[in-house]
C-alpha cells in the first residue's frame, strides 16, 4: 500500500510529462502566452509577466516570442510606467522578430512612447514615422487602424487638424469594426471643433453615438455635443442657470479660492475657510479631500489628477505633496524655499510649473523636482503674478495674470500662442478652459466672459443670481460652475 | 492449281485449327455469345467470298478445278455444325453442295454428284434445280435423289393462323409457318408436329412422312385464354392490365365503329384504332388507362370464359391546370419539367396536371420549385430569384483526409441545403474538372494561398458560372489534422478572385448554423430615410434638428434648423437613436408623424407629417460579420436583374467597395467606372461618391494624376456623401486628397 503511492505519482508525472512532451515547443509557448493573457484579464499582472518571460527565455525560436515581448513591453509601459524598459522590449520585437505578428504592434507602441514625450515638431514626426511603418510594412495587419488613429493623434498634437480628420475618417470608414473606429470617429468631431467647425463637429460626435452606441466614446460624445450646442446651436450661446443644481457643503463654501471638475465628475472646491480641498460627487455627496494651509489654486494634471496649490506646497493627487526651492543666489547659501505659491500645474511634457508671488514668476521644475528655470523663460522675463495655471488639453498652458488682467496661452516651450485682455477684462479673478480651447474668464464685476481660441468674445454669462464671480470651472458637458463669493454658493449654468 | 492432297494439307494445317477454335468459341457459352455473331459473320463472309471464287472456277475453263475449292468451303461450313450455321450459311452450304455435285457430274462422276445432291436435300429438302440454269440431266439426277428422301406435309388448324413447328427425333426444330398451308417438302421421317396459337393450348401430333408422300394434318385448337378489345379516345393511351403495361393505343378508328364510339360520347376522329389485349387469364383483371395530361380511368374486367371481350368505348378527360408566375426580377426564363415556356411574368394555361418542376432562371440566379398541379387548378406562384451556389467538391490536404472525403461531401451537402437565400447545388464534377483543366487549374487553385493568378481565377470563375448558370462556388478542404473533424469551406463569388474561408466541424449539424445565419443575412442596400440630422444633448428632452438635407422628406415637410423633435408617431423621442429607430422600422413611402417644437421661444408643439424616402447604403469596407463573396453574389444579382436602374448603379458602387475589401483595386476601378456613369448627380450617395472611391482606387493602383482628377471631380459634387445620405460630405475629403 505505501509503495503504491510513489508509484502512482511517478506514473502520473510520467503521463503528464508524456503529454507535455507530445506538445511541440510552439504549442507549449502558445499555451504559456495564452495563459499569461488570461492572467492579465484577471488582473494578475505578476503571473502574467512571469509567463511572458518564460516564453522569451525558454522558447526563443517559437512564433510566440514576439507576442510575449509585446506584452512585456505593454506591462512596462502601462503598469510600471517604465518607458525605457518598454521601449527596449518593443525594439527587440522590431529588430529580431520583424516578421512576427507582433511586429506591427511593436511599431505602434514605439510610436505611442515617442508621441507621449513629443513636444517639438521633429519628435512628432518621429512618432508619425513609427506609425506609418505599420501600414507600409504590414498593410493587412489589424494594427493598421490603430496606427492610423495614432497618426491622427500626432497630427492633432501638431495642430494639423485637417490631416488628423482625414486619417480618423479613414479608420472610421474603412475599419468600422476595429476597436479604433469609435475613437477615430470621436476624434473627427474633436478635430472639427478645434478647427472652428462646430456644426460639423456636432454631426461627427453624433455619429459616434449612432454608429458606436455601446462604445466608451458614446458618453463623451454626448458631452461634447452638449457643450457645442450650448455655444453654437442657436443664434448665440445660451447659458441659463440650472435651478436643479444645489451644493450644500457648510464651511467648504466659504472663502472658496478655486474650483475644478475632475474627470470623475466630482467638483473639487478649495476653501480657505475649510483649509482644504474637498470633492463633491455628482450626487452632491462630500468625499475625502486634501487638507491644506492656505489653499490657493486647483488644477488637473495631464492624467486627470487633482493638483492643489497651497501657499507652501503643492499636492499632486492624494499622496504626493511637494515643496519647492530655487537655487541660492550666492554660492554656499541655502536653497531658497518657494513659500508663496499662487498656482501650480504639470505640463503635457511632465514639467511642474509653480507660480510664486515672491519672485513674481512661474518657476519650472522637472519631474524629480529639479529647478529648470523660469517659464516662459528667456523669451519673456517679465515679472508677473500668475494666480492660475491650467492646461487647455491641446498642449497649451493657460495662465491668468490678475494684476495685468490678462489670460495668456503658451506652448510647452514658452512660446505665446494667444492672449485675452487686458482689453475687455475689468477684474479677472479666475479662468477655465473647455475641450475646444474656449476660455471662460470670471470677471468679478461682470460675470463670466467666454472667448473663442481666436480671442473673440462669444458671450458674457451674467444673471441676477450671480453677484460676484470668484472661481469658475467647467464640467465635461461644458456647463459652467461659478462660485459666487457674496452669496457663498456655487451656481451652475447649463 | 493446288492438288487435292495439297488442299487437304492446307485444310489440316490452317483451316481445321481455325475452325476448331471457332467451334470452341461457339461452345464456350452464353457469356461469349456477343462475340460469336461477329466471328460467325466473319466466317460466313469468308465463306461467301470462297463461294464466289469457287463459282468463278466452276464457270471457268476447267470446271473440275472448282471441286477443290468447294471441298474447302464445304469442310469449313460443315465444321461449324448445323446448329451454328445461320440461314445464310446454310444457303452458301447448299449452293456449295449443288455446284460440287454439278461439277462431279461434269467430270463424269455421277455417284459423287448424287452424294452431294443427297447432302443438299438433307440440308434443304425444298431445294430445286432450275432447268433453265442447269442441265436437264443434272436436274433429273437431282430430282431422283430428292424423290427418295423427301415427302410433304400440310397442316391446317381451327382456327387458322397457328404456328407449326416440325420437331425431329434429334430435337431439331424447323418452323414450317402458319396454318393453313399447302404441302411443304420435308425430309422423310418420324416427326412431332407442334401447333401453337396465342390464347390456345399447344397441340402436338406425331407424324410419319414417307418419301414422295404427302401427310395432311388437321388440328383443332382449344382456346384457353381470353382477349379484350378496346376503343379509346384519344390516341397514345397506355393500357395497363394488372399493373403491367400491355399496349399503347395508336392509329385511327375504323369507320364501322364510329357509331359505337359516338354512342359512348367519343369523337371518332380523335379515337384510336381498336386494340386487342390477348392472352388474358380467366379471372378478374384491373384495367387502367393512362395518358399524361388526362385523367386516368380504371376498370375491372371479369374474364370468366376464354373468349373475346369487347370493352365499352372509353373517353379520357383532359386533366390540365394553369400557372401564373411572377419573379423578382422579372424577365426570367420559365421551364416547366425542362420545357421552355416563356418569361416572367406569365400566365401559362393547359399544363398537364401532376408533378411539375418549375424552374425560373435568370442571369441573377434562379428559382426552383416542385409542385403537384391538380386538374383545373390555377396556381399563382411568386418566384424570387436567388443566386445559386455550386458546391464543387471536397479536397484533402493530406493523405489522412482522403478517407473522410465522401463523408464530408455528404454532410456538407446535407447541411448547406438549409440555406434560404441561396440555391445550393452540386456542380457536375466532370464539367468543372474539364473547365479547370483547360486553364491548368485545380479546385485547390481557387482557394487562397494557392498562388493562382487572380485574373485567371476571375476569368475561370466567370466562365464556370456562365456554363453552370450559377453565381458562386464552394470548395471544401480537409486540412491536415490528427483527428479529421474540420472542413474549411471556401466561398468564392463568380468574377471574384479571393475566396473567404469558414471552418466547420463537418460532421456536426449545429456547427453549420452560424455560417448559414451569416450567409442568409441580407445586406440591406437601402434604408428608409428622412433627411433629418439631429443631435443628442443634455440640454433638451427631445432632439434638436442640426441639419435638414435639401430636397429630403424632412425639408419637404417644412422641418427647419433648431426645431426640437419630441415624439415620432406618438412615441417619445429622447435621443436620436429613438428617432432613427422609428424611421428604420418603416419603409420608404411610409408616413411618419413627428411632434415638433420650433426654435423660437414660446413655440408650441405641432405635428409634422413626412413621407419617408430611401437612402442607399454603402457596404462597410471591413465588417467581420459579412461574408463579402456572398454579398457580391447578391449585388451581382441586382446588377443582372435590374440593368439600367439606380438600384443596379448602387449595387455596382457596393461591388466596388467589396472589391476594395479584397484589395482588388483594379476590379473596383472597373465597377466604379460604370457606377459613376450611372449614378445620379444629387445630394447624398451619388455620382460624387463613386468619383471619390474611383480616386481612392486609382491612387492605390499608383495612378496619382488620374486619381487627382477623380478627386477634383468628386470635390465638385457639393452635396455628395459617403456611407449613406446622412454621411460625411465627399467634397471636403476629396479636396484634401486631391491636394493643392
Amino acid at each position: 500500500m505505501t509503495m503504491r503511492r510513489p508509484m502512482l505519482a511517478l506514473l502520473l508525472s510520467l503521463a503528464v510529462a508524456a503529454a507535455f512532451a507530445q506538445e511541440t515547443p510552439d504549442q507549449q509557448a502558445r499555451r504559456l502566452l495564452e495563459d499569461g493573457r488570461g492572467y492579465l484579464a484577471q488582473g494578475k499582472q505578476k503571473q502574467a509577466l512571469d509567463n511572458f518571460n518564460i516564453v522569451v527565455s525558454s522558447f526563443p525560436s517559437t512564433d510566440s516570442v514576439g507576442q510575449a515581448l509585446l506584452e512585456i513591453g505593454r506591462y512596462h509601459m502601462e503598469t510600471e510606467g517604465d518607458k525605457a524598459k518598454a521601449r527596449a522590449a518593443f525594439e527587440q520585437v522590431t529588430q529580431q522578430h520583424a516578421r512576427s505578428d507582433a511586429a506591427p504592434g511593436a511599431y505602434y507602441y514605439q510610436g505611442l512612447l515617442t508621441l507621449a514625450r513629443a513636444t517639438t515638431a521633429p519628435e512628432i514626426e518621429d512618432a508619425l514615422a513609427q506609425f506609418a511603418r505599420v501600414e507600409t510594412l504590414y498593410p493587412r495587419s489589424p494594427w493598421v487602424p490603430r496606427s492610423l488613429q495614432a497618426s491622427a493623434l500626432a497630427h492633432r498634437r501638431a495642430g494639423r487638424y485637417a490631416e488628423a480628420t482625414d486619417l480618423n475618417r479613414r479608420v472610421s470608414l474603412e475599419y468600422p469594426a476595429s476597436d479604433a473606429a469609435a475613437a477615430a470617429q470621436y476624434e473627427i468631431g474633436r478635430a472639427l471643433a478645434l478647427s472652428a467647425q462646430p456644426r460639423l463637429a456636432m454631426e461627427e460626435f453624433q455619429q459616434v453615438r449612432n454608429r458606436f452606441p455601446l462604445s466608451a466614446w458614446a458618453e463623451p460624445a454626448l458631452e461634447r455635443t452638449t457643450a457645442l450646442y450650448r455655444l453654437f446651436g442657436g443664434a448665440k450661446p445660451a447659458f441659463s442657470p440650472d435651478p436643479a443644481f444645489s451644493v450644500t457643503a457648510g464651511d467648504v463654501l466659504k472663502d472658496v479660492r478655486a474650483l475644478v471638475v475632475a474627470p470623475t465628475g466630482a467638483l473639487w472646491i478649495a476653501s480657505e475657510k475649510a483649509k482644504s480641498a474637498v470633492p463633491i460627487d455628482r450626487a452632491g455627496k462630500l468625499g475625502a479631500g486634501f487638507s491644506a494651509e492656505d489653499p490657493r489654486a486647483l488644477a488637473l494634471s495631464p492624467t486627470g489628477d487633482v493638483i492643489l496649490a497651497s501657499r507652501t506646497a503643492v499636492r499632486f493627487g492624494a499622496k504626493d505633496v511637494r515643496s519647492f526651492t530655487t537655487p541660492p543666489e550666492k554660492p554656499g547659501a541655502l536653497p531658497k524655499p518657494v513659500d508663496k505659491i499662487l498656482a501650480a500645474a504639470i505640463t503635457p511634457g511632465g514639467a511642474v510649473l509653480v507660480s510664486d508671488e515672491d519672485r513674481e514668476a512661474i518657476l519650472r521644475y522637472d519631474g524629480k523636482g529639479e529647478y529648470l528655470g523660469n517659464f516662459p523663460g528667456a523669451r519673456d522675463a517679465a515679472k508677473r503674478k500668475v494666480t492660475r495655471i491650467l492646461l487647455d488639453g491641446e498642449g497649451g498652458i493657460v495662465t491668468l495674470d490678475r494684476d495685468e488682467k490678462a489670460v495668456r496661452v503658451w506652448d510647452e516651450t514658452g512660446r505665446l500662442l494667444r492672449s485675452v485682455g487686458p482689453v475687455g477684462l475689468k477684474r479677472p479673478v479666475d479662468v477655465a478652459v473647455d475641450a475646444f480651447r474656449n476660455l471662460y474668464v470670471a470677471d468679478e464685476e461682470v460675470g463670466v466672459h467666454v472667448f473663442n481660441p481666436q480671442g473673440q468674445l462669444l458671450t458674457t454669462i451674467a444673471s441676477p443670481e450671480l453677484r460676484r464671480a470668484r472661481a469658475v470651472a467647467l464640467d465635461a458637458s461644458g456647463a459652467l460652475l461659478v462660485y459666487d463669493e457674496r452669496a457663498q454658493r456655487v451656481l451652475r449654468y447649463r | 492449281m493446288p492438288t487435292k492432297t495439297e488442299a487437304t494439307a492446307r485444310f489440316r494445317t490452317i483451316v481445321a485449327p481455325a475452325a476448331a477454335l471457332l467451334l470452341l468459341a461457339l461452345r464456350a457459352g452464353a457469356q461469349q455469345a456477343p462475340e460469336l455473331p461477329a466471328a460467325l459473320q466473319l466466317e460466313v463472309q469468308a465463306a461467301q467470298d470462297a463461294l464466289a471464287r469457287a463459282v468463278a472456277e466452276f464457270d471457268g475453263a476447267q470446271q473440275s478445278r472448282s471441286i477443290v475449292v468447294f471441298d474447302e468451303l464445304i469442310a469449313r461450313l460443315e465444321a461449324l455444325g448445323p446448329r451454328a450455321l445461320t440461314r445464310r450459311g446454310k444457303e452458301i452450304l447448299a449452293q456449295a453442295y449443288e455446284y460440287r455435285g454439278r461439277a462431279y457430274y461434269g467430270i463424269g462422276l455421277p455417284e459423287k454428284a448424287s452424294d452431294n445432291f443427297r447432302q443438299l436435300v438433307q440440308l434443304r429438302p425444298d431445294h430445286s434445280l432450275s432447268k433453265e440454269r442447269v442441265s436437264p440431266k443434272v436436274v433429273e439426277l437431282f430430282d431422283s435423289v430428292k424423290r427418295t428422301l423427301v415427302g410433304s406435309i400440310a397442316v391446317s388448324s381451327e382456327p387458322a393462323g397457328a404456328q407449326v413447328t416440325l420437331v425431329s427425333p434429334g430435337g431439331l426444330r424447323t418452323d414450317l409457318g402458319l396454318t393453313d398451308f399447302f404441302p411443304i417438302e420435308v425430309l422423310a421421317g418420324e416427326y412431332a408436329v407442334e401447333v401453337t396459337r396465342s390464347g390456345y393450348r399447344t397441340e402436338t401430333r406425331a407424324v410419319s412422312i414417307a418419301a414422295e408422300a404427302t401427310e395432311t394434318l388437321a388440328v383443332p385448337l382449344v382456346r384457353v385464354l381470353a382477349s379484350a378489345f378496346f376503343v379509346v379516345e384519344p390516341t397514345g393511351v397506355e393500357i395497363w392490365v394488372d399493373g403491367e403495361l400491355r399496349t399503347t393505343t395508336a392509329g385511327s378508328l375504323s369507320p364501322e365503329l364510329y357509331e359505337v364510339a359516338r354512342a359512348r360520347g367519343l369523337d371518332p376522329a380523335r379515337a384510336a384504332a381498336r386494340v386487342a389485349i390477348p392472352n388474358l387469364s380467366l379471372g378478374s383483371h384491373a384495367i387502367e388507362l393512362r395518358r399524361p395530361c388526362y385523367s386516368g380511368v380504371k376498370r375491372t374486367l371479369e374474364t370468366t370464359e376464354p373468349q373475346d371481350y369487347e370493352v365499352d368505348p372509353i373517353r379520357l378527360e383532359d386533366s390540365l391546370g394553369s400557372l401564373k408566375l411572377t419573379s423578382d426580377p422579372p424577365g426570367a426564363r420559365i421551364l416547366l419539367n425542362g420545357e421552355a415556356r416563356g418569361v416572367t411574368p406569365a400566365e401559362i394555361p393547359e399544363i398537364c396536371s401532376g408533378k411539375v418542376r418549375v424552374e425560373v432562371k435568370h442571369a441573377a440566379g434562379k428559382f426552383i420549385k416542385d409542385l403537384v398541379l391538380e386538374k383545373d387548378e390555377a396556381v399563382s406562384l411568386d418566384c424570387p430569384i436567388r443566386p445559386t451556389l455550386a458546391f464543387i467538391g471536397v479536397e484533402a490536404a493530406s493523405a489522412g483526409g482522403l478517407r473522410h472525403l465522401a463523408d464530408a461531401d455528404a454532410r456538407i451537402q446535407q447541411n448547406l441545403a438549409e440555406l434560404r437565400s441561396l440555391n445550393f447545388i452540386t456542380a457536375p464534377r466532370e464539367a468543372v474538372d474539364r473547365m479547370l483543366e483547360q486553364e491548368r487549374l485545380t479546385r485547390q487553385s481557387l482557394v487562397p494561398g494557392s498562388g493562382s493568378d487572380p485574373d485567371l481565377v476571375r476569368k475561370v470563375t466567370d466562365r464556370l458560372a456562365s456554363a453552370l448558370e450559377v453565381q458562386g462556388f464552394l470548395v471544401a478542404v480537409l486540412p491536415e489534422e490528427r483527428l479529421q473533424r474540420t472542413a474549411r469551406l471556401h466561398l468564392l463569388a463568380a468574377g471574384n478572385s479571393k475566396a473567404e474561408a469558414v471552418d466547420v466541424t463537418f460532421a456536426e449539424a449545429p456547427a453549420y448554423a452560424p455560417l448559414i445565419k451569416r450567409l442568409d443575412a441580407l445586406f440591406a442596400s437601402e434604408r428608409p430615410w428622412s433627411g433629418l440630422v439631429t443631435v443628442d444633448t443634455l440640454l433638451h428632452d427631445g432632439v434638436p434638428v442640426l441639419r435638414v438635407v435639401p430636397g429630403s422628406p424632412a425639408a419637404q415637410a417644412g422641418l427647419a434648423l433648431g426645431d426640437l423633435v419630441l415624439a415620432a408617431d406618438g412615441q417619445p423621442v429622447k435621443r436620436t437613436a429613438d428617432l432613427l429607430a422609428a424611421v428604420a422600422s418603416r419603409k420608404a413611402g411610409d408616413r411618419l408623424v413627428l411632434q415638433v417644437r420650433g426654435a423660437a421661444p414660446g413655440s408650441q408643439p405641432r405635428g409634422v407629417e413626412l413621407t419617408l424616402g430611401a437612402s442607399a447604403r454603402e457596404i462597410p469596407l471591413f465588417d467581420p460579420d459579412l461574408v463579402y463573396n456572398k454579398v457580391m453574389m447578391d449585388l451581382r444579382a441586382v446588377v443582372e436583374g435590374y440593368p439600367g436602374t439606380e438600384a443596379a448603379a448602387y449595387a455596382r458602387l457596393n461591388l466596388a467597395i467589396c472589391a476594395m475589401h479584397f484589395s482588388d483595386y483594379a476590379g473596383a476601378h472597373d465597377y466604379l467606372q460604370q457606377a459613376k456613369a450611372e449614378l445620379p448627380l444629387r445630394p447624398g450617395l451619388s455620382r460624387g461618391t463613386a468619383l471619390y472611391y474611383l480616386g481612392v482606387a486609382l491612387e492605390k493602383l499608383g495612378y496619382r494624376p488620374q486619381a487627382v482628377e477623380a478627386y477634383r471631380a468628386a470635390a465638385e459634387a457639393k452635396d455628395a456623401t459617403l456611407i449613406d445620405n446622412d454621411g460625411p460630405a465627399v467634397a471636403a475629403l476629396a479636396a484634401r486628397r486631391a491636394g493643392p
